[in-house]
């Protein structure tokens, strides 16, 4: 027997027939036809099926969508959205960081390294590097891309906090009443290796 | 968009226009390959094979038939031809794996895509760079040597020849672009694999370190994953897979199905099929959720089959199987030379099953084509998958569609990494076979315990080494010998249908790596081909990994012998100086300490719980190790050839109190030639040292100890490293880009374990020849004498153990069980009551003859009241139905008269009793099938007295012992709601109770005995609240049909037993008194938190019956909770000790259990499972912030029952629908984990957070009957 739903999902908000079988990761993929959040377990173990519910961090396959009527649901796709106003650049920080420290090696695991990394810097401005372990510590990833991906939440820190300053200057500018187009000042996905690496090694120094 | 991405077919190539490719003939099977993996050739209809195509705009199709596992092999084959081409990244479009397009080049295995596969593409790129330099010199008039190339295209520098210059100026002056070179233009060369390559100097894309392709699409969730495949009409599949989980050969395969009950999932919405064949079994519906709804629900009655035997000691598994043996290599005298040897050792190492464990279950999507379709392009089936081999698949899959090769098409689409063969091509064969069967697209998706149980297994391997040293102690002689049982696992759905017979072919794949990297006069390599046990192939390493171990264990007890340092030794012993310069360097780089014995040094590591308090004696004394081992990866038929050289120095650390081994550091040190991507190679490489630490310390699949099946289905049974856990890594390149390139990455996992293993000796002295090197396997090898054992059932229960029924105490369901015919005769009846302190035997039968007689023969003297009525609901008013509805809700009357996704109230739920089954009754206002029309009298006397207004008795599962004492007002109020609800027309099963019970006039003689008990009354009060609290607790609320004992005859035990606690429907409603077993007293505050929000800090979460009570208590008044907190906060915590004094407590126990998290990781078997499967949510505080709450489990009130009932529940059955929307949900863990896992798991619970508590016995049975109940339900 159906029950209707309401979920809002990227700011989309749609009702849904389900019954209760269906998990929160179904009708993101089925209904709302996105590929972020991925079947990895379906018990809640490995973390590739990550999203944001009201901006906290959830595991959509243990979630049965009935039990998020009325919530908001951000998934990988509608990261920009958090920082529509701020940047110019059509990906979240994160995901930028992501890209350039190439902080994947297969990719399944790597929506729910971003939505956690996401999760942690929405609490946590400046998380320890002990921080950022305790954040990912239930997310699975097997290739062993967890250098990188350790990387990329660092790089992850330094974009957000360039992007603060774009918007803290933003305000200042908007004080002074002018328009003047918004440079998040962040470099394009290009090729970073070593100098990424040394850039990283002077911010945190060698890994303990 | 480029014209490179436009699709094309291989057959359309020379109608092309404005195109100039190269291809060349389909590849015939290489011969003499047996025992290889299959290669499976092209026909020759397909055309020629397209490895590169340029287009106008210069961009360029390149195609090859390997595919990218996730390491980057796209990208760097794009800089290949990009670099060969002298053309931007950008504008080379990769085509891989896709059958209908891509040439075939086999299975992408053993790290080969790119030191052989990449040539022809090479070559190619390089023979229509050639072409267009040919035409542009014709076309300014110049030779070759003066025509310059670059993006933009071909053009000429001024030459010596003035008049010419002039001739031709106009032309000079511009640049020739390839637009124009291949106007309406067709040019199709044949492959040259001898066509002269770009001058390495002059590289300026192969060698830099070019961040991933496909990187940006996969963080911004865009189509890559074979996964995320959607088309038109595309329907849902699942699989039911047979009970011999992960074994795929005997002839039971494809024959133990015995019958599938189609019927039971015709509930199902959308359900489209159940296709069964053979032994293959799979649902199809329109949603994914009910595809796997009716994969769960599906009944599907198996034959039991014979089993494997058991895998437990996998030495003697092996040396069971038949065996072929290949004498490899015998050089000199082997035998005679250890005999006569100054030292000579003999050794065994055993290698465990390991899974690829891939992070996403396999997926594909197969898309049968109309009639219409087929006829006009000749493809029958289309499926997406993301194979490893192609064209290997397009075979498996043709027998399935019933057609040729050709027809199908096989378009390759990424998955989550495999490390060789996983589920990818079963998934895919699964899908064809139910799109075949519904003529429609259909999408199958494994599930996690069946891609682990299923996946073909990296393999059991045994391997036995002699050897010796001579006077001088130089390495002599090397006697080796290894077993390896594995084959290619055919594709499942194949076996399963018996398309192929499920006879076992065993492969020659046990010779990889098979001969020591090192110099021995007297060699001999011999190894045992043999059929698999458990389904396996290739994994990461294949037979070379577990080879290279034994090898370099072997060496290292040869340097200890020889008194030689390990590194050193290696050194004499061989002879590859590029192998010698790479371990050198490795060596110096991890600043290597040399040495001859093992040195056991004390580490500066300091536990945390160090750390944290200074002045505590360190329990962990950490001792420290360095090991090294060397390899070099040969691979492909005997003898092989070899990709990257690889050398490890590992850094350890062991604590001999809890076997605890961490590797901290690994220097790696890595040969692969010439690198193509610097940063790509670097990665993999971090990435093999992590998997390969990962299987080295943690990975073994677990197996049935009857009959081998698979038993690790998820990842607490199959734990591997995570974060926290992660080595540095310091990887050092050899500068060799002047060398041929070589297959990188797979080659740095090969040396490693041996390197930890070494470690591990030079810091404890023990040789561990058996991976993982778990904590308990250290410790057991550490302290031979200082295992504890932990026996079940040490602990003596002093409560029974209630049955997984509702509302019945326990005592009486074993007393009926025990002895079922009893139960019939009276003497038996007053025999059990007896036990349970009734006075008299004379009594009590006198009373049930007399009610028997009653029923039977007596008139019904209730039948004389008015019992029905017109109902005027005008009479009662808003206020009163509001207060009526808020009352049901306290009651959750909703709770047991209403069925599972049935209408409200509506009766009908199934509630088991030790009796027989009672089904709840239609409470809605329908006239016929509810209680419309009954009186308030009819009402009240039902509610007071049990008796319906047709004059029948109520069974006590309606607890109207507690109803009577409703007062009148709330009645009268409950009344009106119930009759203002919406009638529902809807009659309730018959009851089936068996003989005596099913007389409902013995309930006469029931009441009699039993309804005039009264709880106690709260005395010397006259706090009003408390007095409410105690009406509503013992009234409406009914607290006491859960939470007090009840006799033989169902009877709530209010005297003495009042409230103390009892076992319902298989959980155990704890005491609501002093009694109660919670590590923190339950204060009032804290009662009325749980009470409103399902949840407090210091207790943990309502789940099971509880949590449906508190959901429907959310429509109950602050006030009533209250009183209710107050009346159950009196009796719980006669001190009334306040909230405040709970803190130091709390954090105290939290304090406690949080240094255990810190300090032991992985220690036990039930704690890798506790990590792997309960961690990320039940965490101390170290873990991720997830949603829902996390409540310590060492202040959980079930963690510390006397019972481990509600723990058990809780993990089978999970909590999918909590009390409140920011508790959490938890899975149900019934389908992933085993009864022994669970056991572990509840043991392990129960000594980490309750240690105060005594471990509790009979763990195995509790779970055996829920797991029953659940079945029987």
């Amino acid at each position: 027997m159906t029950q209707t739903v309401t979920i809002k999902v990227n700011g989309q908000v749609r009702a849904l027939e389900l019954t209760p079988q269906a998990s929160l990761l179904h009708v993101l993929r089925n209904d709302f036809e996105l590929n972020g959040a991925k079947y990895g377990c379906g018990l809640g173990e490995c973390g590739a099926c990550t999203v944001l519910v009201d901006h906290q961090p959830a595991r959509s396959c243990v979630i049965p969508a009935l039990g998020v009527g009325g919530r908001s649901i951000t998934t990988l796709e509608g990261l920009p959205l958090l920082n529509a106003q701020t940047s110019l650049d059509p990906l979240h920080p994160v995901q930028r960081a992501f890209i350039d420290a190439q902080g994947t090696q297969c990719g399944y695991c790597l929506n729910g390294m971003i939505m956690m990394t996401v999760a942690l810097l929405l609490k946590n401005a400046q998380p320890s590097r002990q921080e950022m372990l305790d954040a990912l510590s239930g997310n699975l990833c097997r290739c062993g891309a967890h250098v990188e991906i350790l990387k990329a939440v660092e790089l992850s820190v330094q974009y957000t906090r360039q992007l603060d300053g774009v918007r803290d200057a933003q305000v200042a500018q908007l004080a002074k009443s002018s328009s003047v187009p918004l440079q998040p000042g962040m470099k394009q996905g290009t090729t970073h290796g070593q100098t990424l690496d040394q850039t990283l090694d002077q911010t945190w120094g060698k890994a303990p | 968009m480029l014209i490179a991405q436009t699709p094309f077919k291989r057959q359309d190539m020379p109608l092309m226009r404005g195109v100039i490719w190269v291809s060349r003939p389909p590849v015939s099977p290489p011969l003499g390959a047996s025992g290889q993996p299959p290669f499976i050739a092209s026909s020759l209809d397909e055309g020629a094979e397209v490895l590169v195509a340029l287009w106008t705009d210069a961009s360029v199709t390149a195609l090859h038939g390997h595919v990218d596992m996730g390491t980057g092999l796209r990208t760097a084959l794009t800089q290949m031809v990009a670099e060969e081409l002298s053309l931007d990244l950008s504008r080379v479009h990769m085509v891989m794996g896709h059958t209908s397009v891509s040439p075939n080049q086999g299975a992408t295995i053993a790290s080969n895509s790119i030191q052989t596969h990449a040539k022809p593409l090479q070559c190619a790129a390089a023979q229509i760079l050639q072409w267009g330099l040919d035409q542009s010199a014709h076309y300014f008039g110049v030779s070759v040597s003066d025509v310059l190339y670059g993006e933009e295209g071909f053009h000429v520098m001024a030459t010596d020849n003035e008049a010419l210059d002039l001739f031709y100026q106009t032309a000079r002056k511009r640049v020739l672009p390839w637009s124009e070179l291949l106007f309406d233009q067709n040019i199709a060369l044949q492959l040259d694999l001898n066509a002269p390559l770009k001058d390495r100097q002059a590289y300026r894309l192969v060698g830099q370190a070019v961040p991933r392709v496909d990187i940006p699409l996969k963080a911004q969730a865009q189509l890559t994953f074979v996964h995320d495949m959607r088309i038109e009409g595309m329907l849902h599949g699942r699989v039911v897979r047979p009970p011999y989980a992960g074994v795929d050969s005997g002839d039971f395969v494809g024959k133990t199905l015995l019958k599938v009950e189609c019927e039971s999932v015709s509930h199902v919405p959308g359900l489209r099929a159940v296709v069964v064949q053979g032994d293959f079994v799979g649902v199809v519906c329109e949603r994914e959720e009910h595809a796997e709804q009716a994969m769960k629900e599906l009944v599907v009655h198996w034959k039991s089959w014979p089993g494997v035997g058991s895998l437990q000691d996998t030495e003697n598994a092996l040396s069971k199987q038949a065996f072929t043996e290949r004498e490899l290599i015998n050089d000199g005298d082997v035998q005679s030379a250890l005999q006569g040897a100054a030292v000579s050792l003999s050794q065994t190492y055993v290698w465990p099953y390991q899974m690829h464990a891939s992070i996403g279950p396999s997926c594909a999507l197969a898309q049968w084509c109309s009639d219409e379709e087929f006829q006009a392009t000749g493809t029958r089936m289309r499926v997406w998958a993301g194979t490893q081999n192609p064209h290997v698949l397009r075979a498996d899959l043709a027998l399935i569609a019933g057609t040729v090769d050709a027809s199908v098409e096989v378009i390759r689409m990424e998955a989550a990494g495999c490390y060789g063969r996983n589920c990818a091509d079963d998934v895919a064969a699964d899908a064809a076979l139910l799109s075949k069967a519904l003529k429609a697209p259909v999408r199958v998706q494994l599930t996690r315990e069946q891609e682990h149980a299923w996946e073909p297994k990296g393999a059991a391997q045994v391997m036995k080494v002699r050897g010796a040293l001579d006077k001088e102690g130089h390495a002599l002689a090397y006697d080796f010998l290894s077993a390896y049982p594995s084959n290619g696992a055919p594709t499942l759905a194949l076996l399963l249908t018996r398309l192929i017979e499920p006879v076992a072919k065993v492969y020659e794949m046990g010779d990889r790596t098979a001969r020591p990297p090192y110099e021995f006069a007297h060699l001999r390599v011999r190894v045992q081909d043999m059929a698999p046990i458990l389904r396996a192939s290739w994994l990461r390493g294949v037979s070379a990994l577990p080879n290279s171990f034994a090898h370099e264990s072997f060496m290292d007890e040869l340097a200890f012998e020889a008194q030689v340092d390990p590194v050193q030794f290696r050194l004499q012993s061989m002879s590859d100086s590029r192998a010698g310069e790479l371990l050198k360097a490795t060596a110096d780089k991890a600043n290597w300490i040399k040495h001859t014995r093992p040195q056991q040094q004390a580490s500066d590591v300091r536990d945390a719980r160090d750390a944290r308090d200074a002045s505590q004696p360190s329990e962990g004394a950490w001792l420290k190790g360095q090991g090294v081992a060397y390899a070099r990866y040969v691979h492909s038929k005997w003898p092989g050839f070899g990709a990257a050289y690889s050398a490890w120095v590992a850094d350890v650390q062991v604590n001999p109190n809890t076997g605890e081994v961490h590797v901290s550091k690994v220097v790696v040190g890595h040969d692969a030639g010439m690198l193509i991507n610097p940063q790509g190679v670097e990665h993999q490489v971090n990435g093999n040292v992590i998997q390969t630490t990962s299987r080295a310390l943690k990975e073994d699949v677990q197996t049935d100890p009857q009959t081998g099946s698979v038993q690790s289905l998820e990842w607490g049974s199959y734990p591997i490293l995570n974060f926290r856990q992660v080595p540095v890594i310091e990887v050092l390149h050899m500068p060799r880009q002047d060398q041929d390139p070589l297959g990188a990455g797979e080659s740095s996992s090969v040396p490693g374990t041996a390197a930890i293993a070494n470690a591990i000796f030079d810091a404890t002295g023990v040789r561990f020849r058996n991976p993982p090197f778990t904590p308990d396997k250290i410790l057991a090898a550490l302290n031979p004498l200082g295992q504890e054992s932990k026996p079940e059932g040490t602990f003596k229960d002093p409560s029974k153990v209630g049955l997984g029924t509702r509302v019945w105490g326990s005592k009486a369901q074993a007393f009926f069980t025990k002895h079922p015919l009893r139960a019939l005769t009276l003497k038996g009846v007053a025999k059990g009551v007896m036990g349970f302190g009734f006075q008299s035997l004379g009594v009590l039968s006198a009373a049930f003859l007399c009610a028997l007689g009653w029923v039977l023969y007596g008139p019904n003297l209730n039948a004389n009241l008015q019992l029905t009525a017109p109902v005027n609901l005008s009479m009662y008013g808003p206020k009163m139905i509001e207060r009526g509805a808020q009352l049901a809700l306290m009651g959750n009357c909703q709770g047991c008269h209403t069925q599972e996704a049935g209408l409200l109230n509506a009766g009908g739920r199934p509630i088991p009793t030790p009796f027989g089954v009672i089904y709840s009754s239609n409470i809605t206002p329908d006239a016929q099938t509810g209680i419309g029309g009954w009186s308030y009298k009819a009402f009240e006397r039902a509610m007071r007295e049990g008796i319906s207004a047709k004059g029948h008795q109520l069974y006590p599962a309606f607890p109207f012992t507690s109803f009577k004492s409703i007062n009148d007002e709330d009645l009268m109020s409950l009344y009106a709601w119930t009759m203002s609800q919406t009638p529902v027309a809807s009659e309730p099963k018959i009851n089936t109770l068996a003989f005596p019970f099913n007389l409902r006039g013995l309930m006469k003689m029931w009441n009699a005995l039993f309804l005039e008990q009264v709880p106690p009354q709260p005395a010397n009060t006259s706090s009003a609240l408390l007095l409410r609290g105690a009406y509503l607790v013992n009234s409406v609320g009914h607290c006491s049909a859960c939470h007090t004992e009840r006799n033989l005859l169902g009877a709530e035990k209010r005297g003495t037993q009042d409230l103390q606690g009892a076992y319902v429907n298989g959980w155990y409603a704890p005491a609501l008194s002093v009694n109660n077993a919670a590590p923190m007293p339950w204060t009032q505050e804290d009662l009325y938190r749980y009470l409103r929000t399902g949840h407090t800090e210091y207790h943990g979460v309502a789940s099971g019956p509880m949590g449906e009570i508190v959901q429907s208590w959310a429509g109950v008044p602050d006030e009533d909770l209250l009183a209710m907190s107050v009346y159950l906060g009196a009796k719980m915590n006669p001190a009334g000790l306040s909230d405040a004094s709970l803190q130091s407590k709390a954090k105290e126990r939290v304090d406690a259990s949080k240094l255990k998290e810190e300090v032991n990781t992985g220690l036990s078997v039930g704690q890798r499972q506790f990590e792997g499967s309960c961690w990320s949510c039940h965490h101390e505080g170290g873990g991720p912030n997830l949603l829902g709450t996390n409540a310590s489990l060492s202040l959980n009130t079930n963690v510390h029952s006397a019972t481990p009932n509600n723990l058990i529940q809780i993990i089978l059955k999970g909590c999918p629908s909590p009390a409140g929307k920011d508790l959490g949900f938890m899975p149900a863990f019934k389908d992933s984990l085993n009864a022994a896992q669970i056991k572990d798991l509840v043991h392990y619970i129960r000594g980490r957070f309750a240690p105060e508590q005594p471990p509790w016995s009979k763990v195995s049975q509790e779970i055996d009957q829920v797991l029953r109940a659940e079945k029987l339900r």
